[in-house]
C-alpha cells in the first residue's frame, strides 16, 4: 500500500505529545462535565442549554469525520475535479438536515430517532424499535470500523506499513479512548471532544488553505495552473472523469456515491442524535445553520488543500509515498509549515477520528439501551439507573466490538466501509424518517419493510460487487461472484428502500394506528411543545 | 375558546412514549394549522429539490456531457468548476431564505396555534381535575424539561 514512511521522526514524536496532550486535556473536562447523578437525559443529551455556535461546532465535529479531511483531499489532489465534486456532496448533504430534517425531528423526538417514530406509530413501536436498533448497529459498527482502521492507515503515514504489535497497539489505544469518552462522559464528554475538534478543524484547514492561497499570492488561477501543470494530466486535471469517466458503469458508480452521500450522511445516527439536543427550536435552528457555514468553509478549505498538495509537491511525489493519496495533506504540511504544522495536522487527524467514533459509539450505545432494552425488552419498565448502566455497558461492548473488528479488517479499505455505511442510512433510515414525518398512511408493517429491506438490500449488493470479490483490490482478488457491477448500492438500494416503505405500507394486514394519533404527531411536529 | 369547546373525556389516555399532555385533535382541523402545515411542506420540498437535486443535475452534467463543462470562462476556470462554485453559492441563498420564511410564515402562525393549545389544554385541566385519575399522569423524570402545566 505504501513504500516509504511520508513523515520524518521528529513530526511523529510532536504529533505524539500534542495528541496526548489534547486528550487529557479533553478527557479531564469530559469526566468533569460528566453527568453527575444518574439522570439519563444528561447522558443522551448533553447540556441542553448551549449556545447556538457551540451547538454549532458540536454538529460540524459530528459530521466531518477524517474521511473528509485525509480522504477527500487525497482525491481532489489526485484527481482534481471529481474529488471536488464529492466535497460538494458533502456541503449538500447538510442542508437535507436544515430544510428537512432538523425542526420536525426535534420537536417530536426525545431521545433517539426509536422515540420519534414510536410518537407516530405506537401501537407497534416495539418491532419497528428493535428494527431501527439493528440498522442503527449496523451503520455505526461498521463506520466506527472504518475510523479505527483509518487510525492504522494514519500511522502508516509516519513509520510505514506497521507490525502487527504496532498495529493492535494503535487500534487498542483509540477504542479504549473511544470507550472512556463515550461510558464514563456520555452526551457531556462527547460534545467536549466535538468542540475541541471542530474548532481544530476549522481554524487548521482554513489556516493552511489561507497559507496555500497566499503562496499563489492569492491568485486562485495560479494555483489551477500550477495544479493542472503539475497533475501529469494537464488540463483534463480540471475536468470531470479523471476518476469516475469513460465507462457509463463508471458514471453510474459515482452518481450511486453521490446519491448515498447527499441523503445519507443526513441521516447517520450521530448527526440525528446530536439534532436533540438544543432545548429550544430557535435555538437548534441557529445551530444548524452555523453548521451550514462551517461544513461549507471546511469543505472549502479542503478542496484548495488537495488542490495545493499537487500544486506545490506535484502527483509523482504525492503518489510514490501512498497511491491512495491519503498522505496528501501532511505531505502538503510538511512542505509548507515543517514539522509542527504537520505535527498539528496529524493530531488534528486523530482527534478528528476520536471524535466521531466517540458520536458513532454513543448513538449505537443509547439505541441499545433506550430502545432495545429499556422499550422493548423491559417494556418502558427500567429504572433510570438501570438503563443508564445499560447504556453505558453497551458503550464498552460496541467499542470493544469495533476494536476487534478492526483488527482483522485492518488492511480494508477506509472509504469503502465508509461508504457502505452511507448507502445503508441512505436506503434504511432515511426512507423512514421521510414517511414518518410526511407521509399520512405510513404504517409499522411500511417501516419494518423499508428498514430491514434498505440494510439487506445494501448490503447485499454491496457483497456482491466487485468490493468483495473479481477485481485485484478487493477483500477476495481471486473469487468471482460479482454480478452487480457498481461499487457503491446506492442508485439501486436507495429507491428500494424507499420503494419497499410503500409497498409495506399498502400491504400492511396489520392492526390499525388509533385515530387521531396521525393528527396529534402532526400538531406536536408543526406546532410544537416547547415555549 | 367559545367556538372550540374542549372535548370530555372521549379519548382515554393510552400508554404514550412522551410524557406531556397530547394535544386534542380539534387544533389540527383549524384552518390556520392547514395554511401552516402547507407552508411548511411547500417550502421544505421546494428548497430541498432545489439544492439537492440541483446538485444531483451538476454531477449527471458533468459525468455525461463533460463537453459543456469543460468550456473555459476565464483563465483555467471552466463552466463546470464555476458551477461547482455556484453551487456554495445556492447553498447559502436557500439557507438565507429558509431562515426568512421560517420566521416571517411558519414561526406566527406556529406561536399562535400554540397559545391556542395551551389555553384548551388548561380548561381542559381545569374541568376534568374534578373526576380523580382524569389528569395528573406523572411526568417521568429526566424527560424533556417541557412545562408540564
Amino acid at each position: 500500500m505504501v513504500t516509504a514512511a511520508a513523515i520524518d521522526d521528529r513530526s511523529l514524536q510532536l504529533t505524539f505529545v500534542l495528541f496526548l496532550t489534547v486528550v487529557v486535556i479533553t478527557l479531564f473536562t469530559a469526566l468533569l462535565t460528566a453527568p453527575q447523578r444518574d439522570e439519563i437525559s444528561e447522558f443522551y443529551l448533553g447540556n441542553r442549554t448551549m449556545s447556538p455556535l457551540r451547538n454549532g461546532l458540536a454538529m460540524c465535529g459530528d459530521y466531518l469525520s477524517a474521511a473528509t479531511l485525509l480522504g477527500s483531499t487525497g482525491l481532489v489532489a489526485l484527481t482534481g475535479y471529481d474529488g471536488l465534486m464529492y466535497l460538494g456532496g458533502t456541503t449538500v448533504a447538510w442542508m437535507m438536515v436544515l430544510l428537512l430534517i432538523a425542526e420536525p425531528l426535534h420537536r417530536t423526538g426525545r431521545f433517539t430517532l426509536g422515540d420519534t417514530v414510536a410518537l407516530r406509530l405506537p401501537r407497534r413501536q416495539r418491532p419497528v424499535r428493535v428494527a431501527l436498533s439493528v440498522c442503527i448497529l449496523a451503520i455505526a459498527t461498521l463506520y466506527l470500523v472504518a475510523q479505527l482502521v483509518g487510525s492504522v492507515a494514519l500511522l502508516t503515514q509516519f513509520t510505514g506499513v506497521p507490525s502487527g504489535t504496532t498495529r493492535t497497539l494503535c487500534v487498542v489505544v483509540i477504542g479504549t479512548f473511544v470507550i472512556l469518552y463515550a461510558s464514563l462522559g456520555g452526551m457531556p464528554g462527547a460534545t467536549v471532544v466535538q468542540i475541541f475538534k471542530a474548532v481544530m478543524l476549522v481554524v487548521g484547514v482554513l489556516f493552511t488553505a489561507g497559507w496555500v492561497l497566499h503562496h499563489f499570492h492569492w491568485n486562485p488561477n495560479a494555483l489551477l495552473e500550477r495544479a493542472a501543470e503539475r497533475s501529469g494530466s494537464g488540463p483534463r486535471f480540471l475536468e470531470p472523469g479523471l476518476r469516475y469517466g469513460g465507462t457509463v458503469s463508471n458514471k453510474l458508480d459515482f452518481l450511486s456515491l453521490e446519491l448515498a452521500i447527499v441523503l445519507g450522511l443526513a441521516a447517520l445516527p450521530h448527526v440525528l442524535m446530536r439534532l436533540l439536543a438544543p432545548r429550544r427550536s430557535g435555538v437548534l435552528r441557529s445551530s444548524v445553520l452555523w453548521a451550514v457555514g462551517l461544513v461549507g468553509a471546511v469543505c472549502f478549505g479542503a478542496g484548495i488543500l488537495g488542490l495545493g498538495a499537487t500544486a506545490l509537491l506535484g502527483r509523482d511525489t504525492l503518489v510514490s509515498t501512498d497511491r491512495t493519496g491519503n498522505s496528501a495533506v501532511l505531505m502538503l504540511a510538511h512542505e509548507l509549515g515543517g514539522s509542527v504544522l504537520t505535527a498539528l495536522l496529524t493530531c488534528l487527524a486523530y482527534l478528528t477520528l476520536l471524535a466521531v467514533a466517540v458520536g458513532l459509539t454513543l448513538a449505537a450505545a443509547s439505541s441499545l439501551a433506550h430502545d432495545l432494552y429499556s422499550e422493548v425488552i423491559r417494556k418502558g419498565r427500567a429504572t433510570e439507573t438501570e438503563e443508564l448502566t445499560v447504556a453505558r455497558l453497551s458503550g464498552a461492548v460496541i467499542g470493544i466490538l469495533g476494536i476487534l473488528l478492526a483488527l482483522v479488517a485492518w488492511g480494508a479499505n477506509t472509504a469503502t466501509l465508509a461508504f457502505l455505511a452511507f448507502a445503508i442510512a441512505a436506503s434504511a433510515i432515511l426512507p423512514t424518517i421521510v414517511y414518518t414525518l410526511f407521509w399520512r398512511r405510513f404504517s409499522a408493517g411500511g417501516a419494518l419493510l423499508s428498514l430491514y429491506g434498505g440494510l439487506l438490500c445494501s448490503v447485499l449488493l454491496a457483497a456482491f460487487s466487485p468490493v468483495v470479490s473479481s477485481t485485484p483490490g478487493s477483500f477476495y482478488p481471486d473469487a468471482d461472484f460479482a454480478w452487480f457491477p457498481l461499487q457503491n448500492p446506492g442508485i439501486v438500494s436507495i429507491p428500494a428502500g424507499f420503494l419497499l416503505g410503500w409497498l409495506g405500507t399498502v400491504l400492511d394486514k396489520g392492526p390499525a394506528e388509533e385515530p387521531g394519533t396521525r393528527e396529534r404527531f402532526e400538531v406536536r411536529m408543526l406546532v410544537g411543545a416547547d415555549d | 375558546m367559545p367556538e372550540f369547546p374542549p372535548r370530555r373525556n372521549d379519548h382515554p389516555p393510552f400508554p404514550h412514549p412522551h410524557a406531556e399532555q397530547t394535544p386534542p385533535s380539534r387544533i389540527s382541523d383549524h384552518p390556520e394549522f392547514h395554511s401552516l402545515r402547507s407552508a411548511q411542506r411547500r417550502f421544505g420540498i421546494r428548497a430541498t429539490v432545489l439544492s439537492a437535486g440541483g446538485f444531483l443535475l451538476y454531477v449527471l452534467l458533468s459525468s455525461f456531457l463533460p463537453a459543456v463543462m469543460n468550456q473555459p470562462l476565464s483563465g483555467r476556470l471552466t463552466v463546470g468548476l464555476a458551477l461547482g462554485l455556484g453551487q456554495f453559492a445556492v447553498m447559502g441563498v436557500t439557507a438565507w431564505c429558509h431562515v426568512r420564511h421560517m420566521r416571517t410564515r411558519v414561526d406566527p402562525l406556529a406561536r399562535g396555534l400554540r397559545s391556542r393549545l395551551q389555553h384548551e389544554n388548561a380548561s381542559r385541566r381545569a374541568r376534568s381535575a374534578a373526576p380523580p385519575g382524569g389528569t395528573g399522569r406523572p411526568v417521568q423524570p429526566g424527560t424533556r424539561g417541557f412545562r408540564t402545566w
